[in-house]
């Protein structure tokens, strides 16, 4: 069984090619149904966020399942103008390291950041749905989200406050000399948007205001922040009176344009105007960043703002790291075992079997007094078994990623007489 | 002790930049750089005190003396501003700005002595142009540093690189130019009054090069005064007038002296 991933992240891809790579998660588990059956995959499953898109998939045709992936990237999931440097591919052991960093935060534009599980875990459940996953990516999934806890637990990585909200706070920072008074305008009402958001709160920020195309959510999250909600039809007019605005909406199209937004500020006397882009697609026209006073940063600007974040967690991030490490060492322990499992379950089931034969025939020989003992005499007969197993099962296992279990598995069919070979 | 005081003086502002940006990340960097401006102007203050001592005195409307006082006032700027505005990251940028006055004060004072005493007698009027007028000077100088900080600031954050964080942010600049603006051009103009009244009471000519380019660049400012201080323009365009005004203004009061037309 082979583990592949083909994607593009920040550290590879500009903002302006992963946008034309992202995936909705609208879309997602549709994508995960074609993404195995035109890749030929036993399991796969897509993870798409602002700052990547990845295919994971896993397959028992080795290097062409693959290159089917590559194709099934550039042709259905993107529009095929990544360069060959945008994208990269990682194997087995390469695969799992990767995913539980990713879930850990650790490959996040900012380090230990908590939102990327939230995102994993939707790209799981999408793949799910779309009954694309199976025993290996299950594993696989469940192993990371336990990775992610335990990494965020023992080093304390992951903290909101050291995510996009800290970020934001640093940019605006450069602008503004406190937070007093400044209009925060959300546009859209994501999870890293208000992530943001809490940051500028915790800074002095008050009173946000929320545009946002569903205007329930926005009043949630307005209530939720002592803010207030508009319609997204209000925008112009709201950015018209915003000193940072934050925008994180799913949408094909830059919803802030160069001509709108010239309107909007025309009656602001050269006040800045900080817009943070969270989005991808991204939601400002890059044009906008030729206005005079307007500073417009995306995520591919606050992964350099991130860096510096990074370089200060250094000695977290090592042990997060040798976290993801040891999982991964693990879980590609328990992946080694899986093709003799089959094996060990047939010869658990065929000496429990004869032990259980052996016992209701004792039982049956003694009588109707040795039928209340028939109970404990099983119990008795399946811990023999269990013992008498443990010593060679637990040495096929210790063995399994050397490539000396299939000498001993076939030996075990060989002693015992099993017939159902390992896939 | 006038020589040695403004030496000394150029040493601890150039000591306060150089503090400035080797621990600007730190509290006690800020303090340090704080205090060390402040030694500085008082053993600024002792040179002023030494100009009087001289034998003939120095007056004070001698154009290095007036070199002098800009950087003392300056840096004297700066220190009372800390409480109201958020300038504390320009402190280095002070301390360069005072130390090039000081210097040009001294080097100013070691070739030009004799022609000191060829000035008109200082009446109070000529005290009140030099006062008021290098007081307003000085101000303006801080004026368009905060307005070139501004477009520093500016550019970097445009090409999102490195965020200049020695700079203060993009508001406290802005709100440090504008009232350095204010406050320099409001004493500029009394300066230029009071310099045109003087000349006036001794039977001069007004309308020399140096009184003709001054009251020019006086108009020069009305432009960013109209348009920071009366309109409330924020941003780019008015810290670009500040500065363009400045290098006017400049040009007025220094480029001519240096030129040889100033009389």
């Amino acid at each position: 069984m082979k583990l592949f991933v083909a994607g593009m992240s920040y550290r590879t891809a500009p903002v302006a090619v992963r946008e034309r790579y992202a995936v909705t998660p609208a879309q997602l588990a549709e994508r995960d149904a074609k993404l195995v059956r035109s890749a030929s995959l036993d399991e796969g499953a897509i993870l798409s966020t602002c700052n990547r898109t990845e295919i994971l998939g896993v397959s028992r045709a080795g290097e062409a399942a693959l290159e089917r992936m590559h194709r099934f990237l550039h042709a259905e999931l993107g529009d095929g103008s990544a360069a060959a440097a945008h994208v990269y591919e990682l194997r087995d052991g390469e695969v799992v390291r990767h995913l539980f960093r990713v879930a850990g935060g650790l490959d996040s534009m900012v380090l230990g950041e908590a939102q990327i599980l939230g995102q994993l875990k939707l790209a799981y459940r999408a793949a799910v749905d779309a009954r694309t996953t199976g025993p290996v990516l299950n594993r696989l999934f469940q192993h990371a989200f336990r990775t992610a806890k335990r990494i965020h637990h023992e080093t304390g990585l992951g903290a909101a406050s050291v995510s996009v909200a800290r970020v934001g706070v640093q940019l605006a920072r450069e602008i503004f000399e406190s937070f007093d008074g400044k209009q925060v305008l959300l546009i859209g009402a994501g999870e890293m948007a208000e992530s943001a958001l809490r940051g500028l709160r915790e800074a002095g920020a008050s009173h946000p205001r929320v545009v946002n195309r569903t205007l329930a959510t926005a009043v949630e999250l307005a209530g939720r922040h002592g803010g207030t909600a508009h319609p997204m039809e209000s925008l112009a007019e709201e950015l018209a009176r915003a000193d940072v605005a934050i925008s994180s909406v799913q949408v094909d199209r830059p919803l802030i344009g160069r001509p709108e937004l010239e309107r909007a500020l025309a009656h602001r006397r050269g006040h800045p105007l900080l817009l943070i882009d969270l989005g991808v697609p991204r939601n400002v026209d890059t044009a906008v960043q030729a206005l005079e006073n307007v500073y417009v940063y995306d995520l591919d600007d606050l992964e350099a703002t991130a860096e510096r974040g990074r370089a200060s967690r250094a000695s977290a991030a090592d042990a997060a790291g040798a976290i993801a490490r040891e999982e991964g060492d693990r879980f590609l322990h328990w992946l080694a075992v899986l093709p003799h499992a089959p094996t060990i379950r047939e010869l658990r089931e065929r000496l429990e079997a004869q032990a259980l034969d052996e016992v209701r025939r004792t039982v049956s020989r003694l009588g109707a007094p040795g039928e209340s003992l028939e109970p404990e005499l099983e119990r008795m007969a399946r811990a023999i078994v269990a013992k008498l197993l443990h010593q060679p099962l637990e040495q096929l296992r210790r063995e399994a990623s050397s490539g000396f279990a299939q000498y001993y598995a076939g030996a075990l069919r060989e002693l015992f007489g099993l017939e159902e070979e390992d896939p | 002790m006038t020589l040695l005081a403004h030496s000394l003086a150029t040493a601890l502002y150039l000591f306060a930049a150089f503090l400035g940006w080797t621990h600007r990340s730190t509290r006690g960097g800020f303090r340090g750089v704080s205090f060390v401006i402040a030694f500085a102007t008082v053993i600024h203050a002792l040179g002023f005190y030494g100009l009087h001592l001289q034998t003939p005195p120095v007056p004070m409307s001698s154009f290095p003396a007036a070199l002098s006082l800009i950087g003392w006032l300056i840096a004297l700027a700066w220190l009372f501003s800390l409480r109201r505005l958020h300038m504390r990251d320009a402190g280095p940028w002070v301390g360069l700005l005072a130390a090039a006055f000081t210097l040009s004060a001294e080097i100013g004072l070691q070739l030009d002595a004799p022609a000191a005493s060829t000035l008109p007698e200082p009446v109070a009027w000529s005290h009140a142009h030099v006062l008021l007028g290098t007081s307003g000077f000085a101000l303006l100088a801080l004026s368009s540093m905060a307005g070139l900080g501004y477009l520093a600031k500016e550019r970097a954050l445009k090409r999102r690189r490195g965020f200049a964080q020695s700079l203060p942010s993009l508001e406290s600049l802005d709100r440090g130019e504008h009232l350095t603006l204010a406050l320099g051009f409001a004493l500029l103009t009394l300066g230029v009054a009071t310099g045109f009244a003087w000349g006036l009471r001794q039977g001069l000519d007004p309308w020399t090069s140096h009184s003709f380019f001054l009251l020019a660049a006086w108009a020069v400012y009305l432009v960013p005064v109209g348009a920071r201080v009366v309109r409330q323009q924020q941003g780019a365009w008015p810290a670009r007038g500040v500065v363009w005004s400045f290098a006017f203004l400049a040009f007025s009061y220094i480029g001519i002296r240096l030129l040889g037309a100033g009389a």
